[in-house]
């Protein structure tokens, strides 16, 4: 009866056996050993450890170490953990010390999976859930948890949206499932659902467009990470319901375990070493060639040499020092852990500097049948943001500031004040050292939870989480800064805040009982309350009186003194409707003899979101599973070692448009103005995803080799559009349900092998590898049959103002290029296009695909995580508009491809599929190196030096910085995908490092 | 069992909880109201506030370089955007726009179709609210003026009670019946709205309403038949009547010089100003954002302490225009004044000219420019420490004949630049002060004599009285004589048509005046003569899906 909840909480609840039986044993004799790592040999900490054939034991200490009494008659301990594949030792003949090296195994099917609201044992697992462990990780330079996934998930793409560190992320879980930009996976972090959204306030300037978003796990140790569990299919994502369609990232952070006290230390530090790619501008002699080339006046060589793409970049030294302390015995526990790190980025100016903390107990009390756990996580987060902006229009950004900067031209003049170069483009050195922008982010989440055991086969648990952020964002403009609109002579100042709260309660009763002998029952049922609320302001002035020359510089930034300009820009507050949501869900799981699974789950969403004719959406799901290796056909060994087969069907749902928009709202405007702004539509609803899942699970030559298959085949319908509004209208859109169908059909696979495994020498290997086709169909208009258009994917700079690259319509992937066919150049060295855009290709990658080596010599490890992905087209704007051949009329500098095609100067800057690249690639994300030195004097254990390197190089014919680009270009809330414009540059960087623990 | 009692004791308090801690799910709203808000919480003022946002929606269709003054400029004979090299490309949608290549994917029809329908909705939405007999009469005057030019760009225009389920699309008014709606809302509030008050007026008011009635009488014949207009006598005889009663208020006169009535300073100086949109130097809220008028316009480095940002440089007009003013030879646009005609500008303006770093010149910039102490301008490389290589800074009036420059050094320059509106210097790319002149004075006299030279009887030598009074004003030499327009040259500069050019020009009236005067389709500069379906716009193709009531214009 107890098999399952010492399957789901085996390692607490091995200690807790320990205790009430140990009294009743008859203890002859007394074993000692540890229990190490074999890859590593780390101390495995709280290994179940039991006489064969007994259900009592001992855990494994902070050490490893272990010490039990066992009956003379027992022969065998069996010694099994999370993430090992359990073990048998033999004691025969009077041993009374043991080490037992662990062998981790991805294949293991004892791991467990958190799955929402609870966990399961992987071979238990019905739905499509990719776990990652903290030991499986990626390494080098992270700044957010997502970032640990990358290419280790089937399936799951996870985009930097550039090099900026602390930048958000795009994270496709099984293909684009929504035309909506707001498409990410919901992230539940020890069993809290997020927002999403991040308290760093935005900002949009006048003159440089919107700058990118923050990513909103900033304030998440990575080191306090043990898994990640990544939902993919409806029957695991269903019982998040109505936010369950994009995926869910189940985040799982380390608890205290075992007894004793340790406390781990690292610090690393690291650097970039320049581009991971450049983009290639012409040098210098190459401009002076391209001149002469094109005819152009000789004042336009300046007679200097510089590089500013060189000048912009910095590689200082980023500092990161963690600990970690556990402390604890049976019903009290503690753990601690301290994060401060300051990255600098690869621009000037830019860094990330975190300063985290976190507190989390569990106590037990009323012999063991009431638990308590609470945990804290706090994070202040310092961004110091340079102007990478993404929609910059021609006056640019920093970055194409120095794309376009004459490679001929100084910075700086003879007598030190920096050169305005008058073409345009602005001095980047100058930008740069103008402006400032420095967003605080105050984080804090915050959890209670309280379990009360009812009876043997009933649980009762209670959480309450409140996650609430607080941001603040300076951003100054000097206004000595020459060539800028709008900037120069008057500079400019704004203050921004946003807050963040929300909270979650959650009740669950959970119960577990044998129905049969092989018959098992496990049911959940449950009450979820949650609410968010969302609120901001921001000030700004222009016209001030100091900071107006380079001479006359001061240290008082304009926000400090932002009543002192002259125009005084209309100060925003809004404050976001509150969103409600209030959930019931259940689930049952039947287990007959490990053979056959099936789950159900059903879960009812009302939210203050829908309209007031669709409270309530309902998402249920099924899935089956066939253990065929427990067969008894299957039992006598043979090639698998495991062999499953699984299927699932679910509904889930994706609620994600703005707040308010199912009613009529009146806003007030300035200067004494009000009215109307929106379409209200009380019959508005959530997106559904409706889909199916078919797997394998397989394990070969006792599981050496490993993996599984999966197709899935998902259609999201009843789309949350924003439908053109019928004028007269207050607003020119608002928002309605189509029923129109986006599908993605795709197959993941993941394979893991040890390919050696010797004492000294150990080399595993793993792929992985997703397929995905997406299409959109039946995309009609309300009551039409006329397929509706919606461009997007804004394209900028000089002289496209207004051209939209991308389409969202009928019989094409969400996305589709839609751009006029580039037919070469005619006779006078002009381009030639169509007059008409039209269909162009998929923005969107067929195949992603990772590959993660492990490899151990001796105390020697090598581990690297590389992957790509194919099938896929990429738009280079910065090639339409920055470094485009007609720059050089005024002297600015061009790109390598405009200076060796057969255009000339005086062609026009227009977007066409010419700018349209391949960008297949393949990156070697991170490899790192580290060396074992275990102990050191009395004190020192476990004490680990690396090495790790990340972004190492990049195969790919794609021209711009980093094919790993989405550079956000949406337009009117629809997203854009797979367009490159002057983004941050990725770095190479190097990180060395030292762990060790006391 | 005692266990599964506890279990059910436990099961049933948390369905209990459950209950309890359910919510409504009602939404707050917070930082917006809901209809019954806003009428409770606000009542009287509340209606107020309305109106005002119904006034404020016309910023975005006068400042939007790609609304109004596109549609109503750039598609006339007045204006075109060239493409400079890589510059205003832009898809080609401003040489579309000029040489009437526009199809219903034209971005510019969707726009600025939203816009005025927005100022119709929001008009419509104070008749909701209770609104006193004077408040109603204004967003009657402000959807009237939204209808009107709704009317003149789309030759129909979709309109909803107070009220209406957005949801629904509405009815459609066209052809007669839509004018004579506006035309009786018009005539209905002529009595109710406020009296013209003070120097200038922001606010509907009745020499507002007549004028606007005159526009719905001169160009109902228009509206009707765009391809061969004609001229009701009662209709020119309203346009007169109209036009009188407001000559006769003695309330507006000639600005002496004919800039101040487009200067930051011209609230103060304006005679002409029968409804304007007030702007304040240094506050954007609810500003107009005049700035777009010369930005669009002037060169990078029309503005020295501005360049290279000074401009945009693209609006340009064409010799055919600068010609019809019959100037001889090309002012130098050096300190000295020699022109006749002050509307063709070139003249030094204190304030403007001499403002350091200016030295622009209101009007037409032709030919070389120069600073404020005389000094020519340069273009590109702008930097003094680049001497004799410098390009020199002149706008030359010929334009290529694709509207396509691609000829190195002259492509930023081809195209004489039109600044009427001057900047307002501290403000140069901020909240300029320049109130913008909706209805203009002159506007009236130009009409009447339309009027009188259109009427059953016409008055030609009354018509022509009225002209050159308005032209002795502006300093230009009488007209010996003055027809109504050649069917071939729409500058023949002794006709009417060109000498509304002449006064009335990138004033938001040029294309309607082409129609009515039956040249529009006519071959003009960088425009072949084209088909009569572009006598309207296309409804935009995203309106025409959202309400099936809305029928496409012919020929698209």
């Amino acid at each position: 009866m107890l098999m399952s909840f010492k399957n789901l909480l085996k390692s607490a609840a091995v200690i807790i056996l320990l205790c009430v039986s140990q009294l009743v044993m008859a203890q002859d004799r007394v074993i000692s050993g540890k229990v190490i790592d074999s890859r590593d040999s780390t101390p495995v900490v709280g290994a179940s450890v039991q006489p064969k054939g007994s259900k009592t034991g001992t855990a494994t200490k902070s050490d490893g170490s272990f010490t039990l009494s066992v009956a003379s008659n027992v022969t065998t301990l069996v010694i099994s953990s999370i993430g090992y594949a359990s073990q048998e030792v033999s004691i025969a003949g009077g041993v009374t010390s043991v080490e037992v090296s662990f062998v981790a195994s991805g294949g293991n099917l004892n791991e467990v999976v958190v799955t929402g609201y609870g966990t399961a044992r992987k071979r238990d697992l019905t739905g499509a859930v990719a776990s990652v462990k903290a030991k499986d990780f990626n390494q080098g330079v992270i700044t957010s948890p997502d970032q640990l996934l990358q290419n280790r998930v089937a399936g799951v793409e996870i985009t930097n949206n550039s090099g900026q560190p602390g930048v958000a992320t795009t994270i496709k879980v099984r293909g684009n499932n929504s035309i909506r930009a707001v498409n990410n996976p919901l992230y539940v972090i020890d069993g809290v659902p997020l927002d999403g959204r991040t308290a760093r306030p935005s900002v949009t300037l006048a003159a440089f467009g919107s700058t990118p978003e923050t990513n909103p796990l900033l304030y998440i140790n990575p080191n306090d990470i043990a898994q990640i569990d990544v939902l993919k299919d409806a029957s695991s994502a269903a019982i998040y319901g109505s936010r369950g369609a994009n995926g869910v990232i189940v985040i799982t952070t380390k608890r205290a375990s075992g007894t004793g006290t340790q406390v781990d230390f690292g610090v690393s530090v690291g650097t970039n070493l320049g581009y991971m790619k450049k983009f290639e501008v012409l040098d210098a002699s190459e401009f002076r060639t391209a001149l002469k080339k094109y005819n152009q006046p000789t004042s336009l060589d300046k007679g200097a040499t510089t590089d500013a793409m060189d000048e912009i970049t910095q590689n200082k030294l980023s500092q990161n020092y963690s600990m970690s302390l556990t402390s604890g015995g049976e019903n009290a526990r503690f753990r601690a852990s301290f994060l401060g790190s300051k990255t600098f980025g690869f621009l000037r100016n830019s860094a990330l500097d975190r300063y985290l903390g976190a507190f989390g107990g569990s106590f037990k009390f009323m012999d063991k049948k009431l638990s308590i756990d609470f945990d804290v996580k706090t994070g202040n987060t310092v961004e110091e943001i340079t102007n990478v902006s993404n929609t910059a229009g021609s006056q640019g950004n920093l970055v194409s500031s120095a794309l376009s900067w004459n490679p001929t031209e100084p910075f700086k003049t003879s007598n030190g004040h920096y050169v305005v170069s008058g073409n345009g483009s602005g001095n980047p050195l100058a930008f740069s050292d103008a402006y400032s922008d420095i967003a605080k982010v105050t984080n804090l989440l915050a959890t209670i939870s309280a379990g009360y055991k009812l009876t043997n086969n009933l649980d009762y648990k209670f959480l309450f989480a409140i996650n609430h952020g607080n941001g603040e964002r300076n951003t100054n403009i000097d206004g000595w800064l020459g060539g800028f609109q709008g900037i120069s002579g008057v500079g400019f100042g704004q203050k921004s805040f946003t807050t963040l709260t929300s909270q979650t309660f959650t009740h669950t009763l959970n119960y577990r009982a044998n129905i049969t002998e092989k018959l098992r029952l496990e049911a959940l049922g449950g009450f979820e309350y949650w609410k968010t609320d969302y609120k901001g302001s921001n000030f700004s002035a222009q016209g001030f009186n100091t900071n107006l020359t380079e001479d006359t510089r001061i240290a008082i930034k304009y926000t400090d003194i932002l009543r002192n300009g002259q125009t005084q820009l209309p100060p925003v507050t809004f404050v976001d409707p509150q969103i409600e949501l209030q959930s019931y869900f259940a689930r049952a799981i039947l287990n007959y003899n490990d053979k056959f699974l099936v789950t159900a789950t059903i879960r009812a969403d009302g939210s203050s979101k829908f309209g007031e004719n669709n409270k309530y959406g309902y998402f249920p799901s099924v899935a089956a599973k066939w253990n065929i290796s427990n067969e008894d056909f299957m039992k006598n060994g043979g090639l698998f070692s495991n062999l499953a087969v699984r299927a699932s069907w679910g509904i889930t749902g994706n609620q994600e448009f703005p707040a308010g928009a199912s009613q009529e709202q009146f806003g007030f405007f300035s200067y004494n103005s009000a009215g109307q702004v929106n379409v209200a539509n009380p019959d508005l609803k959530w997106e559904e995803t409706n889909s199916y899942n078919l797997g394998v699970d397989f394990g070969l030559f006792n599981g050496k080799l490993y993996g599984s298959i999966d197709y899935y085949n998902k259609n999201t319908t009843n789309l949350l559009f924003q439908s053109t509004a019928i004028q007269p209208a207050p607003a020119s859109i608002y928002f309605i349900n189509l029923p129109a169908h986006l599908t993605n059909k795709g197959l993941e696979v993941y394979v893991g092998a040890t390919l050696i495994e010797k004492t000294d020498f150990s080399l595993d290997i793993n792929l992985n590898y997703a397929h995905n086709k997406n299409l959109l169909s039946d995309f009609y208009g309300p009551g039409t049959t006329t397929p509706l258009q919606i461009l997007t994917g804004q394209i900028n700079g000089q002289g496209v103002s207004g051209t939209l690259a991308q389409i969202i319509t009928n019989g094409v992937p969400v996305n589709e290029f839609n751009l006029k066919q580039f037919n070469g150049f005619d006779a006078n060295g002009n381009q030639i296009v169509s007059a008409n855009p039209g269909f162009a290709g998929d923005p969107n990658p067929h195949a992603i695909f990772g590959v993660g080596l492990n490899l151990r010599f001796k105390k020697f490890y090598l581990n690297a995580n590389m992957g790509g992905a194919s099938g896929f087209l990429i738009y280079n704007n910065t090639a339409t508009n920055i470094t485009n051949i007609s720059g050089i009329i005024g002297g600015r500098n061009i790109d390598m491809a405009a200076y060796n095609s057969a255009e000339k100067p005086t062609s026009g800057a227009t977007a066409s599929t010419r700018f349209l690249e391949d960008g297949d690639y393949f990156k070697l994300r991170n490899a790192s190196i580290r060396y074992e030195i275990g102990k050191v004097g009395k004190y020192f254990k476990n004490v680990t030096a690396f090495v790790s390197g990340t972004n190492l190089f990049v195969i790919t014919k794609f021209t711009g910085f980093d094919p790993e680009v989405n550079i956000d270009k949406s337009q009117n809330n629809y997203p854009s995908r797979s367009i490159e414009y002057v983004p941050y540059p990725t770095p190479r960087a190097i990180t060395f490092g030292l762990n060790f623990s006391l | 069992m005692i266990k599964n009692n506890i279990k059910y004791k436990v099961i049933a308090l948390f369905l209990a909880w459950g209950v309890v801690g359910c919510t409504k799910l009602d939404e707050n709203l917070n930082s917006t109201l809901t209809n019954q808000q806003t009428a409770d919480a606000l009542g009287a003022s509340g209606t107020g506030l309305l109106l005002q946002t119904a006034y404020n929606d016309l910023a975005t269709p006068f400042n939007d370089v790609e609304q109004l003054i596109n549609l109503t400029g750039n598609a006339s004979d007045e204006s075109l955007v060239p493409t400079r090299g890589g510059d205003w490309d832009d898809n080609g949608k401003w040489r579309a726009t000029h040489a009437h290549t526009w199809n219903a994917d034209l971005a510019a029809c969707l726009l600025t179709f939203n816009s005025l329908n927005k100022i119709n909705f929001d008009a419509t939405n104070v008749l909701a609210f209770n609104p006193t007999p004077q408040q109603a009469a204004e967003a009657r005057f402000i959807r009237a003026y939204a209808l009107y030019n709704l009317l003149d760009l789309f030759g129909q225009y979709p309109f909803r009670n107070p009220g209406d389920n957005l949801l629904n699309a509405p009815e459609v008014k066209t052809g007669a019946p839509a004018i004579d709606f506006i035309i009786s809302e018009l005539t209905a509030i002529l009595p109710t709205v406020p009296a013209a008050s003070a120097n200038i007026n922001f606010k509907a008011n009745p020499d507002a309403v007549r004028m606007l009635l005159m526009r719905c009488y001169l160009n109902k014949g228009a509206f009707a038949n765009r391809a061969a207009p004609t001229f009701a006598d009662g209709d020119m005889q309203q346009v007169i009547t109209l036009g009188n009663a407001i000559i006769t208020s003695g309330r507006y006169s000639y600005t002496p010089n004919y800039f101040d009535n487009f200067t930051p300073d011209n609230q103060s100086k304006t005679k002409e100003a029968i409804w304007a949109y007030n702007n304040t130097s240094g506050v954007s809220a609810a500003s107009l954002d005049v700035k777009s008028f010369w930005f669009r316009t002037l060169h990078y480095n029309s503005f020295d302490p501005k360049a290279p940002n000074a401009g945009w440089n693209g609006f340009s007009t064409v010799a055919e225009f600068y010609n019809s003013f019959g100037i001889a030879g090309t002012p130098a646009q050096t300190p000295d004044d020699t022109l006749l005609d002050q509307r063709i500008g070139g003249r030094f303006k204190p304030g403007i000219t001499d403002f350091p770093g200016s030295g622009l010149r209101p009007g037409l910039l032709i030919g070389q420019q120069f600073d404020h102490l005389g000094n020519k301008k340069h273009y590109r490389n702008w930097v003094a420490a680049d001497g004799a290589n410098a390009k020199l800074l002149s706008f030359t009036p010929a334009i290529a004949s694709n509207m396509i420059e691609t000829t190195p050094g002259i492509l930023e320059t081809t195209g004489i630049r039109v600044m009427k509106y001057s900047p307002d210097f501290p403000q140069y790319d901020g909240a300029a002060g320049n109130d913008v002149l909706i209805f203009r004075y002159a506007d009236v006299a130009l009409m009447v004599a339309e009027a009188m030279m259109r009427k059953g009887t016409p008055d030609n030598a009354g018509a022509l009285t009225l002209v050159n009074a308005l032209r002795a004003a502006r300093g230009a030499a009488a007209l010996p004589s003055m027809t109504l327009n050649s069917t071939t040259n729409t500058y023949a500069p002794l006709t009417l048509l060109a000498e509304r050019g002449r006064e009335m020009y990138w004033e938001y009236v040029r294309r309607t005046d082409l129609i009515r005067f039956g040249v529009f389709t006519v071959a003009w500069p960088y425009k072949p003569a084209d088909a009569a379906k572009n006598l309207v716009f296309p409804i935009p193709s995203q309106a025409l899906a959202a309400n099936p009531n809305l029928k496409q214009n012919s020929g698209y």
